[in-house]
């Protein structure tokens, strides 16, 4: 499974040095003491960070844990997972009131990546270092941790056209417009199939991340279209949903179908041989990844405006298939 | 007529219970949190409910003719893209963009009524198949959608931005709520309108038979509670410097739930203005206050649906009592008559 390093190392930007050490070791040391004359944060007993994900669902929770995870060891963090109701304006009080607080970092799973900005900012004026996940956004901060979206749809496509046999007629079950991830898997799948000029997308269509919602647009286009060979959902979810409509109709095993972000029941339905593959990230890991950024953030005095051009960390990947899902330890799925 | 009661009706009708509900569970997150209990936390509440209370108070007209606006979250989502067409993609001035917004908020209000009163449509049904429509409008008309470039591009117009924000301690977005609570409450009390729309509320054939132009003032309850939601779309787009698809998402439920905890019946004719923005900031502190004091996830959600049961088993409960109490009164009167009679 070397195909992911090659192609994200150089795109790679790891995180400010010393956040990227403290990751890499999973061990930070509060009074770390980070070289920089520009201390603004007075060292105190506890501290308090919090994270404002879209709601604490599946990959949400998942993060939270890999933070939790970091921040426990501290034993000097109290820690809060929040519910940002999947509505943009909601997520911004929450900032405000964190911002009122206090706190001493916030992880955000933003909503929408320009509506958070001015949130944001009035973090960055309080001295309080943002770290987004997954959802960047346009006002500069801390620190983005994402999945490698892009590329890891890329070698979707090409694992998906490969066991197609270079040919036939893809479906793609899609986020709604308007998400940046939505762009970068969709953009990467179709720049992953141009190598196969016989490969068709024959549908691109929003099923709202939604399990029931993919069944449903999967039932209506297999109606109008006879021969559908591979679907892509762009995430699991949407792909299972797919599953359960090639179950009932007798077409596991002869439609190709891949979903995206690795999670527990995806890994499961790829054990029992119905789910063909999917992009798998470690979403623990992507939470301590951050978590532990934050820790060296708050306590190592790095002031906000530090935080000028912010750093980027792209998370591995693998892409999963029935050959070597067994690869992915039981403490490593989410 | 409630409409021309005292000040302690208002308060009664706007649920005196929740009033001071309300005013014990600020004492006990203030005793609680002292973050709670800060200037910038009480500006943070204000700023973060006044648009939903704004919604609340647009949603109370529909209510009290016993009508509902389900549709408010998508004229939400579909006044803040035609501002953000309006600036971004065709580049009009700030103030065109205000007016098209306000403008997208009426006529969105206006067709909620035609297919209320001329094609005779429930207005939940009515209104439910308008939630889907603009919803799918806001979708097909996005900017955002047409430039995928401007995803990622604010909003720069300074008299858009200048919509919110706030003059010493107080957000702009809470001084447009206490306007819009005065300007109603006056309507509800002193015009015409109000006694027609309680009336109304209260009982549609006796009104109408009472000469009042009821299909008029539907009309206009849906169109107030289409401009309404227009103006505190206007606040979050200048808020957010920029709109999503997806904006006002469930707002209709918040919007609701406000209005029924502020003691407006779902039954319609009673319940005021006043009231719909009281339990907006009563859902606002809850939420915050929740938070403050370190509940996680979830949680404050629940505790917010608690509420709201109790809130709507109040209402009920009032009613059941009053219908109750103008039984007994009527047996009273019924006996006083008839031995006044029996004695003469």
């Amino acid at each position: 499974m070397s195909n992911s390093s090659s192609n994200s190392f150089n795109r790679r930007s790891f995180l400010k040095a010393a956040g990227a050490a403290a990751a890499a070791s999973m061990v930070g040391i509060p009074s770390l003491g980070v070289a920089n004359a520009r201390t603004n944060r007075a060292a105190k007993d506890r501290y308090k960070m919090v994270f404002i994900p879209f709601a604490p669902d599946t990959v949400s929770s998942a993060w939270s844990q890999g933070i939790a995870e970091v921040l426990k060891v501290q034993q000097i963090i109290d820690y809060q997972l929040l519910d940002g109701q999947s509505k943009v304006d909601v997520q911004i009080n929450l900032m405000d009131t964190a911002i009122t607080q206090g706190v001493d970092a916030i992880f955000l799973q933003p909503v929408d990546s320009v509506a958070v900005g001015p949130s944001i900012k009035k973090a960055k004026d309080a001295g309080i270092p943002v770290l987004t996940l997954n959802i960047d956004s346009t006002e500069a901060h801390a620190s983005h941790v994402e999945m490698n979206h892009y590329f890891g749809a890329v070698d979707i496509a090409d694992k998906m056209a490969q066991m197609m046999g270079g040919k036939g007629n893809v479906v793609i079950l899609n986020a709604p417009p308007g998400i940046i991830i939505r762009d970068q898997r969709t953009n990467g799948f179709k720049k992953g199939l141009e190598k196969y000029p016989d490969i068709k997308v024959i549908a691109d269509q929003s099923a709202e991340w939604s399990r029931k919602k993919a069944q449903d647009v999967l039932s209506a286009l297999m109606i109008a279209n006879k021969d559908i060979n591979g679907v892509y959902g762009v995430n699991d979810e949407m792909a299972l949903g797919a599953v359960d409509v090639l179950k009932t109709k007798g077409l596991i095993g002869k439609v190709v179908v891949f979903g995206n972000d690795g999670e527990k029941d995806a890994l499961q339905s790829i054990e029992a041989g119905e789910l063909t593959g999917t992009q798998y990230t470690d979403v623990f890991q992507q939470g301590r990844f951050a978590g532990s950024a934050a820790v060296v953030l708050a306590t190592g005095g790095v002031s906000a405006q530090a935080f000028q051009s912010q750093s980027h960390l792209l998370m591995p990947y693998f892409i999963l298939t029935k050959d070597n899902v067994a690869q992915i330890q039981p403490n490593q799925r989410w | 007529m409630r409409n021309v009661g005292s000040l302690r009706k208002t308060l009664a009708s706007a649920n005196l219970g929740l009033f001071w509900f309300f005013v014990v569970v600020i004492i006990v997150f203030s005793l609680v949190s002292p973050v709670f209990r800060s200037g910038p936390n009480l500006r943070n509440i204000l700023s973060g409910y006044s648009h939903i209370g704004i919604v609340a108070v647009g949603m109370a007209f529909p209510l009290l003719l016993g009508g509902i606006d389900l549709s408010v979250g998508s004229i939400m989502g579909l006044v803040a893209m035609v501002v953000f067409d309006a600036t971004l993609l065709l580049h009009l001035p700030g103030w065109v963009a205000i007016l098209a917004g306000l403008l997208t908020g009426i006529l969105a209000g206006l067709f909620n009524a035609f297919l209320i009163i001329r094609v005779k449509l429930q207005p939940f049904i009515a209104t439910l198949a308008t939630l889907v429509a603009y919803r799918g409008l806001t979708y097909a008309i996005s900017g955002r959608q047409i430039n995928p470039d401007l995803t990622v591009v604010a909003i720069k117009d300074p008299l858009l931005l200048g919509v919110d924000g706030q003059t010493g301690q107080i957000p702009y977005a809470f001084i447009y709520l206490v306007i819009i609570v005065i300007v109603t409450m006056t309507i509800f009390r002193f015009t015409r309108l109000g006694i027609d729309l309680y009336a109304v509320g209260g009982n549609p054939l006796a009104a109408r038979l009472a000469g009042i132009d009821v299909n008029r003032v539907k009309t206009l309850c849906y169109v107030l509670s289409g401009f309404f939601t227009a103006i505190a779309a206007l606040v979050l787009t200048s808020r957010m410097e920029s709109t999503q698809e997806g904006l006002g998402g469930g707002l209709e439920l918040s919007a609701i739930a406000a209005g029924v905890i502020g003691g407006v019946s779902l039954k319609g004719g009673i319940g005021n203005s006043f009231g719909a923005a009281l339990g907006a900031f009563l859902i606002g502190t809850l939420s915050t206050g929740l938070i403050l004091i370190g509940v996680t996830g979830y949680a404050p959600q629940v505790v917010i649906g608690v509420i709201l049961l109790i809130a709507v088993g109040y209402d009920r409960f009032t009613v059941a009592r009053g219908n109750r109490n103008w039984l007994r009164r009527q047996k009273h009167n019924a006996a006083a008559i008839s031995s006044a009679t029996s004695q003469s």
